[in-house]
């Protein structure tokens, strides 16, 4: 198979190249990041992030022929050659395909990602019924990998200002927690002209999930969140 | 560590639009078109309302090939932007922002904003 | 980031929404009334836009619409005029602009009421 590789020593290059590589994937190779832990056999000092190898920690989120994906769960039969591999968009880049994500936290802290109650806390668990269990779904399994979010074009001009497809999925999980008090506060502190209004429904961020799952859907529930309370 | 600011992947052209991005795009690309074409519409209109004469000068003025070759491109323009409008209301209401219906519904778009525009240059050319 | 809650998103993008959904219906009806009843004349064509319905509606229907392109049109300059100096005088400028396209259609609509 042959790849085109986006390299970058940030003490030896003035910037990013794209370097060729051609290798037959082992009888067993399914994935995309086993023939790039094959590639780094040969040499070394090629870079990634990886970790679970299964689609679950969200480490080595990478574009792929354009397009955001994990490289653990990408068939090597559904890639068209040379296959093309880079970093995360508008990320900065560390090394190789290694970007900062201190942007895209900083974000995913601002929407307070955790449980907000003022009750006193129980002997055992908060007790949720199945239906408010069930409206978690489709927003927890998040592993925030930021495919979604360096996906997005809002995110691409704003990336200080507008949460970001990951943060506002986040933000949505916490305020359809029944177990959770800060409704009000959370939905006030998105509703400014950029935290969440730079979203433009563009969808990349629902084309490109690992998870499948679909940030814009939230983030438009959100909204009528926002218009029902202001009727 | 390294002084000097880190470089970013950021070419447009190695970076995928999906049809919904295209859908989107256009949507923004066609409306500032349409709002670049109010001041025209708005002195077109006033003219034509002015009198007999003035009336009579507008519609001739229509009838030049360029304005023709214009009247085309606001045409698109105005489809494309109404028809992505409504993609956009029906999505806030939950009707179509699933996946397979948001990119089936961009290319409905996509393909009727060309439509009205094959068939205005078909009745105005 | 504490911006004034006065100036919600929300406001401006309901405002985009409204509007759009009346001009959507203006629209329609005016694309109908000129595909059946084509007006051949000036007198046709100044007699149905003076009429007391259509000139309310069409004044309405401007109204919607330069309020329509304010809120896109500011979205676009928030997204790519990062500078806020820069972006401030933009902004103004669009707010110049659509006013006084607005002061025009005023006059426009107020001549044929006369």
């Amino acid at each position: 198979m042959k790849l085109s590789i986006s390299r970058y020593n940030p003490e030896r290059d003035e910037k990013p190249y794209m370097q060729d590589y051609e290798i037959e994937p082992g009888p067993e190779d399914r994935m995309l990041l086993d023939l790039i832990l094959r590639l780094k056999a040969r040499d070394d000092s090629l870079t990634i992030r990886k970790s679970c190898r299964e689609g679950v920690c969200g480490s080595d989120a990478i574009n792929i022929n354009g397009r955001n994906g994990l490289a653990c769960i990408t068939r090597l039969t559904e890639l068209k050659e040379p296959v093309e591999l880079r970093p995360l968009p508008s990320f900065p880049i560390i090394r190789d395909l290694v970007v900062d994500m201190t942007g895209f936290f900083k974000q995913y802290h601002s929407i307070k990602p955790y449980l907000i109650n003022h009750d006193p806390a129980p002997e055992r668990e908060r007790l949720q019924s199945p239906a408010q269990r069930e409206r978690l779904n489709g927003a927890y399994e998040c592993i925030l990998c930021a495919c979604c979010t360096s996906q997005c074009p809002s995110f691409w001009w704003n990336p200080d200002k507008f949460v970001g497809p990951a943060g506002l999925l986040q933000a949505y999980r916490f305020i359809v927690d029944s177990r959770d008090h800060a409704r009000q506060e959370r939905l006030d502190d998105l509703n400014d002209a950029y935290r969440l209004f730079r979203c433009r429904t563009i969808m990349n961020c629902t084309e490109v999930c690992p998870k499948g799952l679909a940030p814009s859907r939230a983030i438009e529930q959100i909204r009528l969140m926002m218009v029902r309370d202001s009727l | 560590m390294m002084q000097r600011r880190r470089p970013v992947f950021f070419n447009l052209l190695q970076i995928q639009l999906p049809v919904g991005a295209l859908t989107s795009i256009t949507h923004r690309i066609t409306g500032l078109l349409l709002a670049l074409g109010i001041p025209i519409s708005v002195y077109l209109l006033d003219r034509s309302l002015r009198g007999p004469q003035s009336y009579a000068q507008t519609t001739s003025l229509l009838d030049h090939w360029a304005m023709r070759g214009a009247a085309i491109l606001f045409a698109w323009a105005l489809a494309h932007h109404a028809l992505a409008g409504v993609r956009h209301l029906l999505s806030d209401i939950d009707i179509g922002s699933q996946l397979p219906a948001a990119r089936r519904s961009a290319w409905i778009v996509n393909l009727g904003g060309v439509a009205v525009a094959l068939v205005a240059a078909g009745a105005w050319l | 980031m504490a911006v004034r809650k006065t100036v919600t998103g929300l406001r401006a993008w309901l405002l985009q929404r409204a509007t759009a959904v009346y001009m959507l219906a203006f629209l329609v009806f005016f694309l109908f009334h000129f595909l059946l009843d084509r007006p051949h004349s000036y007198a046709a064509w100044h007699g149905w836009m003076s009429a007391p319905g259509v000139s309310i509606a069409a004044g309405v229907f401007f109204a919607a619409l330069l309020l329509h392109a304010w809120v896109g049109v500011r979205d676009v300059l928030m997204d790519y005029v990062r500078a806020p100096a820069l972006r401030v005088c933009a902004l103004a400028l669009l707010f110049l602009g659509l006013s006084a396209t607005a002061a025009w259609v005023l006059r426009i609509f107020l001549g044929t009421a006369a």
